[in-house]
């Protein structure tokens, strides 16, 4: 796959539950349309739910990599 | 076999079953307002569905004696709301931060040590003027079949003894709307990697079965057992006396045994600590309301919830409308507030 150059990150890694769906909701309401959002998370719950919580705000999960033990990098287009 | 033993053993399966199903009360009530995903709700739903049954069946062949938490109204409105506000700011319901302890997450740990100390301070400690507020528990004579455990002919209130019908017949109606909920309502869609809603549900709902048959007086619950650990660890260091961790006591250990060796396993463990400070005085301030709900009220989302509502007393019903209106009020103020 080819290389994708987000926009914006959020680093979320370490917050509690649910700080790092409820400020990526956010910060995609904020986003133009095609606007990449890259999010880091070490959280396995938000992991499963951000992909069906984006839907809501005009988002859709591109991507969900593993970068190190239980910590994950998804990448979010503003559609 | 030894009580203890048996609580440790079924805190380990429900503490591998939490962190596999990642079944936290909190997120369950909370995503239904927020992000209208009803995943861990179902799970929910099921898993009492499960014990609604289960308790019944258990009762009616004379293993157990069906034992209704106190009804106490003004404890249960006052403790479920305070209960269910806390758990927003604590990140976690009472099982919830239990479980995470596992994980490796730091704030869980502080959350539940103020949850712990608070609902010790509650119940018998330094706190215990409190209860007074409250006043004593409304109870029946009512014992339909002689299914429930009766103290001087007293009997907890639930739906059944107080109309005074048989308990099958409330259980059979409780089950079935359920039932029709969870049938009805579509399933969010989830891409899980752990248990899904349904095994997640049923075993949950059979480990709480268990765990009546195991300690008899009881089903699951996560409030007695800090206050246990708590006080027998600190009060009790002449290691020449015996320590007397009680069941409860142990099934917590349990819990965050069981889900610390499932996310080793499944390289979910990682020690985990927020950024900004404050967070630690969010989750102890969330712990502190926990506690003096769980601790007024008589449970928490576990021993009134998740075993409470199968026994379908009063004052689990009342305790959880209230946890519900807590958490989406707090949730609207942190959240969803412009």
């Amino acid at each position: 796959m080819a290389e994708v150059k987000p926009n914006y990150t959020l680093d979320e890694r370490g917050e509690v539950c649910p700080i790092p769906d409820v400020d990526t909701r956010k910060k995609l309401k904020e986003m133009k349309s095609g606007e990449i959002l890259e999010v880091l998370i070490d959280y396995a719950l938000s992991k499963e739910r951000i992909p069906a919580g984006v839907k809501e705000v005009g988002g859709e999960v591109i991507s969900i990599e593993e970068i190190g033990p239980s910590e994950w990098r998804i990448l979010i287009k503003k559609l | 076999m030894d009580l203890g033993l048996q609580g440790l053993l079924v805190g380990i399966i429900f503490g591998v079953l939490l962190q596999r199903g990642r079944l936290c009360f909190n997120s369950a009530i909370r995503d239904v307002k927020m992000t209208k995903d009803n995943y861990l709700m179902k799970m929910a739903l099921l898993a009492i569905l499960v014990e609604t049954i289960g308790f019944q069946l258990v009762a009616q062949l004379g293993l157990i004696k069906l034992n209704p938490l106190p009804f106490i109204p003004l404890a249960q409105i006052i403790g479920g709301f305070l209960f269910g506000m806390g758990m927003v700011l604590a990140g976690g319901c009472a099982s919830g931060i239990t479980y995470r302890i596992g994980e490796g997450y730091i704030t869980a740990f502080v959350a539940a040590i103020f949850f712990g100390i608070t609902a010790a301070a509650v119940r018998g400690g330094p706190l215990q003027i409190v209860n007074k507020w409250f006043g004593k528990p409304i109870t029946t004579t009512n014992n339909p079949s002689g299914v429930y455990a009766a103290t001087d002919g007293k009997v907890n209130l639930t739906i059944a003894n107080l109309l005074n019908v048989n308990t099958w017949i409330i259980a059979i109606i409780f089950a079935f709307l359920l039932l029709v909920v969870i049938l009805v309502w579509k399933t969010t869609e989830r891409k899980v990697t752990g248990l899904n809603w349904i095994w997640g549900g049923i075993l949950v709902g059979l480990t709480g079965i268990i765990a009546y048959l195991s300690q008899k007086t009881y089903a699951l619950g996560i409030t007695g057992g800090w206050v246990n650990l708590l006080r027998t660890t600190t009060g009790n260091l002449d290691l020449s006396k015996g320590v007397p961790y009680n069941w409860i006591g142990m099934e917590v250990f349990g819990i965050i045994v069981g889900a610390f060796i499932v996310a080793l396993l499944s390289k979910e463990f990682k020690l985990r600590m927020p950024k900004d400070p404050k967070t630690f005085v969010q989750v102890a301030l969330g712990g502190i309301l926990m506690g003096f709900g769980a601790g007024v009220a008589q449970g928490c989302n576990i021993g009134h919830i998740l075993s409470g509502l199968p026994h379908l007393a009063i004052s689990s019903l009342v305790f959880t409308v209230f946890v519900v209106a807590g958490n989406w009020l707090m949730v609207w103020y942190l959240f969803e507030r412009k």
